[in-house]
C-alpha cells in the first residue's frame, strides 16, 4: 500500500492546473464564478468542451479511440479536480458521463459516427427522459411506449425532471417498447431529436427561481427505427449500465471541494463582534467538520478509483458516496447560507447572472441560498438515498 | 394549568384558520410576488377588520389588550396560511417599542393607527457589521442640530419597509455613545430605500438616511432604555414569528402525510415504506416539541429580561432546528416535486428558512442562551 501521490501525479497536476488556466477563457471563468444557477450556462459549457475537446481532454473518460485520453482513473480525477478550481463549467453529464458510455458500448456503428464527436465537442446537448410523473423512483412502472412501424417508431407518453430541455438538441429516452412481458424486458433506449414534432415541453417553475427542469410530452413523435440503441427490450439493461458506469461521478467530490472554499471564503469576509466568522466558535467547528467529512469523502473516493477490494460487493461503496457525497453537497451549501445570516435571505433572479456588488451585497451573496434550496435535490435523484440506504442494506447484508 | 383555549380564543383561532384557508393557497402565494412593496392590501384590510392588528395593543392605547397567548394562537393559525404581511413588524415590534417609549405628541395617534390597521411601522435597526446583535454600537448616527436632530448612515435588512410608512431607526448621538430610537415618517427627506424581495415573497429593505432632519419628539427611547425596549420587542417578536412557524410545521405534517398517501411507488402508497414513515414521526417529534418550547417562551414573556431572553432564545434555538429538519424531511418525502414552485411544500420550505433567521439565527440564539445560562450576559460580543 501506498497512500501518496506520486511525483508525477503531482508534476501531472501542475502541468493541467496551468494548462487549463491557459486555456479557459476569462470570460466563461466569470460566468461560472458569478453562477447563481444549480447548472452552468450551455452556452459557455459548448464553448468551453470544443476547447477542450481541440486538446483531446474533452472526455477523459472514453476509450481512446473514441476521443478519451487513456488516463488512469487516478489522473482523471487529477484532470476533473483542476477543473473545478480553474472554475470551469461542469462536464454536461447527459452526454459525456450517460448517453456517450451507452452509444460507445451498445450503439452501432452509424451512431457512434453520428453522436459521439458532435457530444464530446459541445455540438449536441443531451436530456434525459427517464422519469416520469408515475415513475420517480420506481422506474419499471413508466409508461412512455414506442410503437414500431414501417422504418419508424411511434412515440407517447411524458416525461419529467429533464434537465435543460428547452435547450437541449436530442434526448436518451426510456421507452416501453413491449408491452407483453415483464416491464424491465419491454424497455427499449431511444433517441430522440428534440425539435421533433409532438414534443412539447413545458419549463416547471423551481423553489429558486429558475425553471431549468422541465415536462415533455411526447405526442404521436416520429423516430427513425435506427434511433434505437442496440437491441430492442434492452434498454432497462442499458439504462442501469449508465447509472452504475461512473461509480465516483455521484460523489461530487470536486463541486463539494469548491463550494467548502467558498465557504471559507464567506466565513474569512463576514463578521460577528469584529471577529471573521472563521474565528468564531459558532462556526469554525463546522467548517474543520465537514472539510474533514470532504477528506474522508476523497479517499472513500479514491477507493473506489483503485478498484480496492473491500469486502462487499463494488456497488456498496458507489451507494456510499453517492449518499455521503450529496449529504455533504447539501451540509456545505446549509453552511453558506448560515454564514450569511439573514443577508442569505434576499431572494436573486438566477436569471440575471451579474448582480451589482457593494459593501452590504459582496459578490458571494448572490445565489447561495438559491443552490442550497436546490441542492435538496442530490438526495433524491440518480436513487434517492433511501433508495441507496435500501441498496446497501441488500447487497452488503443480504437483508 | 390548563391548555385548552378560551371561548375567545378558539373564536379567533376558528376565525384565522378561515381566512387562511381560502388565502392559504400556492396560486395566491405565487401571485403575491407581484406586489409591488410585497403588500396584499386585500389581506391587510381583512386583519384590521378582524380586530386583529388591536390584538396586542393594551386596551388603554385603543387595542384589544390581547395576551401573548392569544397573539400566538393567532400566529400559529396564520403559519399555518404562510401568512407573510407585516403583522409582527408592525402590530408586536414596533407597537411595544413605541407604546413603552418617551411620551410624545403623536405616541397616541401612532398607535391607534396601528391597531386600525391604518398605520405600518418598520424597525430599521440592522447594520452591516451587527449580525445579529442588538446593543452594539450602530454607526447611524444623530447629530443635535436646533430644535431637533439630523440622520446619517445606513441600514440593512429592514424587514416589511417597503410597505412601512413609518420607521424606528436606531443611531448613536455621538461618538461611543449608546443607542437612542427615533420614530421616522418613511417620506422623509433625505431617506433613500433599496428594496428586495426575500425569498418567501415578503420585502425587505436597506435604508440610506443622508442629513435627514428630524424633530426632538421622534425620540422614543435613549440609552440603556432604548436597548432594553429593543430586547424585549424583539423577543415578543421572536415568539410570534416562532408560533407562525409552528403553524408552518403543523402544516407541513398535515401536507406529508396526505402525500404518503396519495403517492404510489412500486405498486403501493409510499407511505407503506418505513423509511419514510420514520421520517414522518420524526417531522412530529420536532414540530411537537416546538410547540412545548414555544408555550415555555410564552409563558416567561412577562418576566425580567435574563428569564425572558434566555427562554426566547432556548425557543428559537429548538425550533430553529425543528424547522430545519421539518422543511428539508419535507421535501425529500415529495421527492422532485418538493422543489418546484407549484407544491405547497417548496413554499412552507422558504418562508421557514426566512422564519429561522429573522430576528437572530441558530448560531446567535445559541450564544445568547449560553450568556444567559451561564450568567455570562454581555452585551456585544
Amino acid at each position: 500500500m501506498d497512500l501518496k501521490f506520486t511525483r508525477e501525479d503531482a508534476e501531472f497536476r501542475e502541468e493541467m492546473r496551468a494548462s487549463l488556466n491557459a486555456i479557459l477563457p476569462e470570460d466563461i471563468r466569470a460566468s461560472v464564478r458569478a453562477q447563481t444557477t444549480m447548472a452552468s450556462h450551455l452556452g459557455d459549457q459548448r464553448r468551453w468542451f470544443q476547447i477542450l475537446d481541440q486538446h483531446g481532454w474533452a472526455v477523459p473518460h472514453w476509450p481512446v479511440q473514441h476521443g478519451g485520453t487513456g488516463w488512469s482513473p487516478l489522473r482523471r480525477f487529477i484532470f476533473e479536480d483542476e477543473m473545478h478550481s480553474a472554475d470551469a463549467p461542469e462536464f454536461n453529464w447527459g452526454g459525456s458521463h450517460m448517453v456517450g458510455p451507452v452509444i460507445y458500448t451498445f450503439g452501432s456503428l452509424a451512431q457512434q459516427e453520428k453522436f459521439l464527436k458532435p457530444t464530446r465537442s459541445g455540438k449536441i446537448a443531451w436530456a434525459q427522459g427517464f422519469s416520469e410523473p408515475g415513475s420517480g423512483s420506481d422506474l419499471a412502472s413508466l409508461r412512455t411506449n414506442a410503437k414500431l412501424q414501417t422504418g419508424h417508431y411511434l412515440v407517447n407518453g411524458q416525461k419529467i425532471w429533464t434537465s435543460g430541455a428547452y435547450e437541449a438538441d436530442w434526448g436518451f429516452f426510456l421507452v416501453k417498447t413491449d408491452l407483453t412481458v415483464k416491464p424491465q424486458r419491454g424497455m427499449s433506449f431511444l433517441l430522440i431529436d428534440m425539435k421533433s414534432p409532438g414534443i412539447t415541453i413545458r419549463q416547471i417553475p423551481q423553489i429558486n427561481g429558475e425553471a431549468h427542469l422541465c415536462e415533455v410530452f411526447l405526442d404521436n413523435v416520429v423516430v427513425p427505427a435506427e434511433n434505437l440503441v442496440g437491441e430492442p427490450g434492452q434498454g432497462w439493461t442499458y439504462a442501469k449500465f449508465l447509472l452504475e458506469h461512473e461509480r465516483t461521478t455521484s460523489s461530487f467530490i470536486f463541486w463539494s471541494k469548491r463550494e467548502l472554499r467558498k465557504a471559507k471564503r464567506i466565513a474569512a469576509s463576514e463578521t460577528w463582534g469584529g471577529i471573521p466568522l472563521a474565528q468564531r466558535p459558532e462556526f469554525c467547528a463546522k467548517i474543520a467538520l465537514l472539510e474533514a467529512e470532504m477528506q474522508a469523502l476523497e479517499w472513500s473516493v479514491l477507493r473506489i478509483l483503485a478498484d480496492e477490494t473491500y469486502g462487499y460487493p463494488a456497488g456498496v461503496a458507489a451507494s456510499v458516496v453517492k449518499i455521503r457525497g450529496s449529504e455533504l453537497q447539501q451540509d456545505i451549501t446549509q453552511l453558506q447560507a448560515d454564514l450569511l445570516g439573514a443577508r442569505a435571505l434576499r431572494y436573486y433572479n438566477p436569471d440575471t447572472s451579474l448582480y451589482e456588488k457593494s459593501l452590504i451585497w459582496p459578490d458571494y451573496v448572490p445565489g447561495r441560498s438559491g443552490i442550497a434550496m436546490m441542492i435538496r435535490a442530490a438526495t433524491i435523484y440518480g436513487g434517492s438515498k433511501q433508495i441507496q440506504k435500501n441498496i446497501i442494506a441488500k447487497s452488503a447484508f443480504g437483508l | 394549568m390548563d391548555f385548552a383555549l378560551n371561548e375567545t380564543q378558539r373564536m379567533l383561532v376558528e376565525g384565522a384558520e378561515r381566512l387562511m384557508k381560502s388565502r392559504g393557497t400556492v396560486e395566491l402565494w405565487r401571485s403575491r410576488r407581484s406586489l409591488p412593496d410585497g403588500l396584499d392590501i386585500d389581506a391587510w384590510n381583512q386583519f384590521s377588520e378582524l380586530g386583529w392588528l388591536a390584538l396586542p395593543i393594551p386596551e388603554e392605547a385603543g387595542g384589544l389588550g390581547g395576551s401573548m397567548e392569544d397573539v400566538a394562537f393567532l400566529m400559529i393559525a396564520l403559519g399555518k396560511g404562510l401568512s407573510t404581511e407585516p403583522y409582527v413588524s408592525s402590530a408586536v415590534l414596533c407597537a411595544h417599542i413605541i407604546g413603552h417609549g418617551l411620551e410624545n405628541s403623536f405616541t397616541d395617534a401612532t398607535i391607534a393607527g396601528i391597531a386600525a390597521g391604518e398605520l405600518r411601522v418598520a424597525l430599521a435597526h440592522m447594520e452591516i457589521a451587527d449580525r445579529f446583535e442588538v446593543a452594539t454600537p450602530r454607526s447611524t448616527t444623530a447629530r443635535a442640530m436646533g430644535n431637533g436632530f439630523v440622520l446619517n448612515g445606513t441600514k440593512i435588512l429592514s424587514m416589511d419597509a417597503p410597505s412601512a410608512d413609518r420607521l424606528i431607526v436606531s443611531a448613536i448621538r455621538g461618538h461611543g455613545e449608546s443607542t437612542s430610537l427615533f420614530l421616522v415618517d418613511r417620506n422623509t427627506p433625505g431617506i433613500s430605500m433599496t428594496t428586495y424581495p426575500l425569498i418567501d415573497g415578503s420585502q425587505a429593505a436597506d435604508l440610506h438616511f443622508s442629513d435627514v432632519s428630524i424633530t426632538s419628539d421622534a425620540l422614543i427611547a435613549e440609552g440603556a432604555e432604548a436597548i432594553s425596549l429593543l430586547e424585549a420587542a424583539l423577543d415578543r417578536a421572536t415568539v410570534a414569528l416562532l408560533g407562525q412557524a409552528v403553524g408552518s410545521m403543523e402544516a407541513c405534517l398535515d401536507i406529508c402525510s396526505s402525500y404518503l398517501k396519495e403517492r404510489k411507488q412500486f405498486g403501493q402508497p409510499l407511505g407503506n415504506f418505513q423509511a419514510l414513515q420514520h421520517m414522518a414521526a420524526d417531522m412530529l417529534v420536532a414540530t411537537h416539541q416546538s410547540r412545548s418550547i414555544l408555550y415555555h417562551a410564552i409563558a416567561q414573556i412577562d418576566e425580567q429580561p435574563s428569564l425572558r431572553g434566555r427562554a426566547v432564545s432556548a425557543a428559537k434555538v429548538i425550533i430553529g432546528n425543528a424547522v430545519q429538519l421539518v422543511s428539508k424531511y419535507g421535501i425529500q418525502i415529495h421527492g422532485g416535486y418538493g422543489l418546484t414552485d407549484e407544491y405547497a411544500i417548496g413554499h412552507h420550505y422558504r418562508r421557514l428558512m426566512v422564519l429561522e433567521k429573522v430576528y437572530g439565527d441558530i448560531e446567535y440564539h445559541s450564544k445568547r442562551l449560553v450568556d444567559f445560562t451561564t450568567g455570562h450576559v454581555k452585551h456585544g460580543n
